[in-house]
């Protein structure tokens, strides 16, 4: 048996191990970032307006509810589980700010209500597959439909329309020069770069990926860090749901609809493996990044829209095989 | 010891799993009839077989694939896939007995493309399927350029709108299915192999089962039969639509679970998900009868999913 060093995190390498040019090559998002910069040159390249600041802060204020749900999905699947509930807790979490935005005005109630939404579902999600012994895929398969199902009881079917301006200022409009859903992406993409450094529970959620039996002799809560990943993505999906109202308007009864494929696009071919253990919040941003600027570059390439989920099954297909590839390269787990 | 008496052997039978399960299929039964008349009719009974029949076909396949701890979730998006593709052939001047053909190589191909992924590219089944969701449902789209196709010859008929006398003609179909993945399941070593694999595949792989063929097998198998179930919805709706199939993922995996098969594996039998199938056809018909709005069903067949799961594992972690 090799002797593995506790993987603490992710990026353990020994310093004498090479230059900051191989330490960056072996980080999870290294590959993603690699192609998203040639993607970025190949459109620059031949339309010639690519990189102008304002179509950067475009693309970027596109995927910021991907991305920040990504960040929330990210963690789950660091821990070894998966969700593919999101676009529907979406739609939920659209409807309850919607609903409140609409009665009340303001930021602060619409914001609460979808964060709360979002956190029942997600709570419910991470109970019954930390306690519940319920394999997560089929707790957020039944989520992903019996949401969608609760969104069409709830509104009936109807628009939620003449959402207030006030409301709408976590999706439109920007702070300190920066477009608002862009500012939210960033800081979040901050917090959860530290939280996984830093603090206990980041770190556990790499151990419990990593090796869960190993976690488990070493006395982590493993049912408790499994629990708050769930929890994570609801309350990432209530701002992204938040974000969503604000630059949409309007909440409509298949809001969100396909989202959970673009995340689990995002976070896989980011570079977070799909086994669990390996990977960043870095790479799930990028991800979500790169699949904006794919589709933008479709539209901008005058491919159909009925392409999209093509190119999206296959992303991901490519991504977890070149994962798996990776993964019997080194010798790692299978 | 013949001629012992033995009381063991007079005890009252035992709540087995299959035994509750049809006393829910009764319970439903009396509450639905009771709500509405119409449910008990022999014509309701029979007309509401032509639904489930597409269901319980890939159900059948998927309770093999469970067994072994796999999940196929790309099955609906195959059916939607294998209807493009005979009803775009047929458009586009084949004949129909060929595009039929081509269908059903179609549906086999799509579950040997997904069963590629998961031995030799060694990923989870989970993940595969996730993404072959969305390529496959993604191709259906971009082959038929969201457009669809409904002018089929009559004898075509005859998949999903023959009736024999009261019966369905798509009845017989799945009726001959379940015997035939019922002996498959009971009677082969192959049936010993995907208990076996489920049950421990590492020990399995040192017992000489030939784990990726049977793998193969059976997300082919499951291709066979989603392309079977595909010409019969083709034929009961006559029409070929990219999103034909959409969401029959929850039906069939809901089935399978409420039958009793373990998601983790390792069990899980054909009589369950016989009666799992109809218990869902049951509640799908009777809420529609009752007068229950229909945009009650997703959420009721997603609680059902989890319900279901959650009381399966809640009970085997009580016997271990």
């Amino acid at each position: 048996m090799s002797v593995h060093q506790a993987p603490a995190s992710s990026r353990v390498w020994p310093d004498s191990a090479g230059s900051l040019l191989r330490r960056f090559l072996l980080t999870p998002e290294a590959p993603a970032l690699v192609f998203l910069v040639a993607l970025v040159t190949f459109f620059e390249i031949s339309t010639g307006r690519f990189l102008t600041p304002d179509n950067v802060e475009g693309v970027l204020a596109q995927v910021a509810v991907l991305g920040i749900v990504a960040l929330g999905v990210n963690q789950v699947v660091l821990s070894g589980e998966i969700d593919i509930s999101v676009g529907s807790m979406l739609g939920l979490c659209c409807v309850a700010a919607g609903y409140v935005a609409t009665a009340s005005g303001g930021i602060v109630l619409p914001l609460l209500a979808a964060v709360a939404m979002g956190a029942v579902a997600g709570g419910i999600n991470g109970v019954l597959v930390a306690w519940g012994r319920v394999p997560a895929i089929i707790v957020t398969l039944g989520g992903l439909y019996g949401l969608r199902g609760l969104i069409l009881i709830w509104t009936g079917g109807t628009w939620i329309t003449g959402v207030p301006r006030e409301s709408r200022v976590l999706g439109v409009g920007s702070t300190f020069g920066i477009l608002n859903p862009v500012l939210v992406l960033l800081l979040l993409l901050v917090v959860m770069t530290v939280v996984n450094r830093h603090t206990g529970w980041g770190r556990n959620v790499f151990a419990v990926g990593g090796n869960r039996k190993a976690a488990r002799l070493a006395g982590l809560p493993i049912n408790r860090t499994r629990f708050l990943t769930f929890l994570l993505v609801g309350l990432f999906v209530g701002i992204a749901a938040t974000v969503f109202l604000g630059r949409a308007g309007t909440v409509q009864s298949n809001t969100g609809a396909g989202l959970e494929l673009q995340v689990v696009a995002s976070v896989v071919i980011g570079g977070t493996s799909i086994a669990g253990g390996r990977g960043s919040s870095l790479a799930a941003v990028t991800g979500a990044v790169l699949i904006g600027v794919i589709l933008n570059g479709m539209i901008l390439m005058r491919v159909p829209g009925i392409w999209q989920n093509v190119v999206l099954g296959g992303l991901i297909l490519l991504a977890v095989s070149t994962d798996s590839l990776r993964r019997r390269i080194l010798g790692g787990r299978s | 010891m013949i001629g012992t008496f033995d009381i063991r052997r007079l005890k009252v039978p035992q709540p087995t799993r299959e035994r509750v399960l049809l006393l829910v299929l009764i319970g439903m039964i009396i509450v639905f009839s009771i709500f509405s008349p119409a449910f008990l009719s022999l014509a309701n009974v029979l007309n509401t077989s032509r639904f489930f029949v597409e269901v319980g076909l890939i159900a059948l396949g998927m309770t093999l694939i469970i067994i072994t701890g796999g999940i196929d979730l790309s099955v609906g998006a195959a059916v939607g896939f294998v209807t493009i593709v005979v009803g775009f052939s047929y458009a586009a001047g084949v004949p129909m007995p060929l595009a039929i053909l081509l269908g059903i190589i179609a549906g086999v191909a799509l579950g040997g493309f997904n069963s590629f992924f998961i031995t030799v590219m060694n990923l989870h089944p989970l993940v595969v399927t996730l993404g072959t969701l969305a390529l496959f449902r993604g191709l259906a789209l971009v082959i038929s350029d969201a457009d669809a196709v409904s002018d089929f010859p009559p004898w075509f008929d005859y998949f999903g709108q023959y009736y024999l006398g009261p019966v369905p003609g798509q009845l017989f179909v799945f009726i001959a299915a379940v015997v035939g993945v019922w002996l498959i399941l009971s009677r082969t070593s192959f049936g010993r192999y995907v208990y076996a694999i489920g049950n421990n595949e590492e020990a399995a792989r040192f017992s000489g089962v030939p784990i990726r063929r049977v793998k193969v097998a059976l997300y082919s198998g499951i291709g066979l039969l989603v392309g079977i179930a595909a010409l019969i919805y083709m034929s009961r709706v006559s029409t070929a639509r990219a999103d034909s199939g959409i969401g029959l993922e929850l039906d069939v995996i809901a089935a399978v679970v409420l039958g009793g098969a373990s998601i983790y594996g390792g069990s899980g039998t054909i009589t369950g998900t016989v009666l799992g199938v109809l218990i869902i056809a049951a509640l799908r018909n009777g809420l529609v009868l009752a007068g229950v709005s229909g945009t009650w069903y997703p959420f009721l067949l997603g609680t059902l999913l989890i319900g279901a799961t959650f009381i399966n594992e809640f009970f085997r972690k009580r016997e271990e």
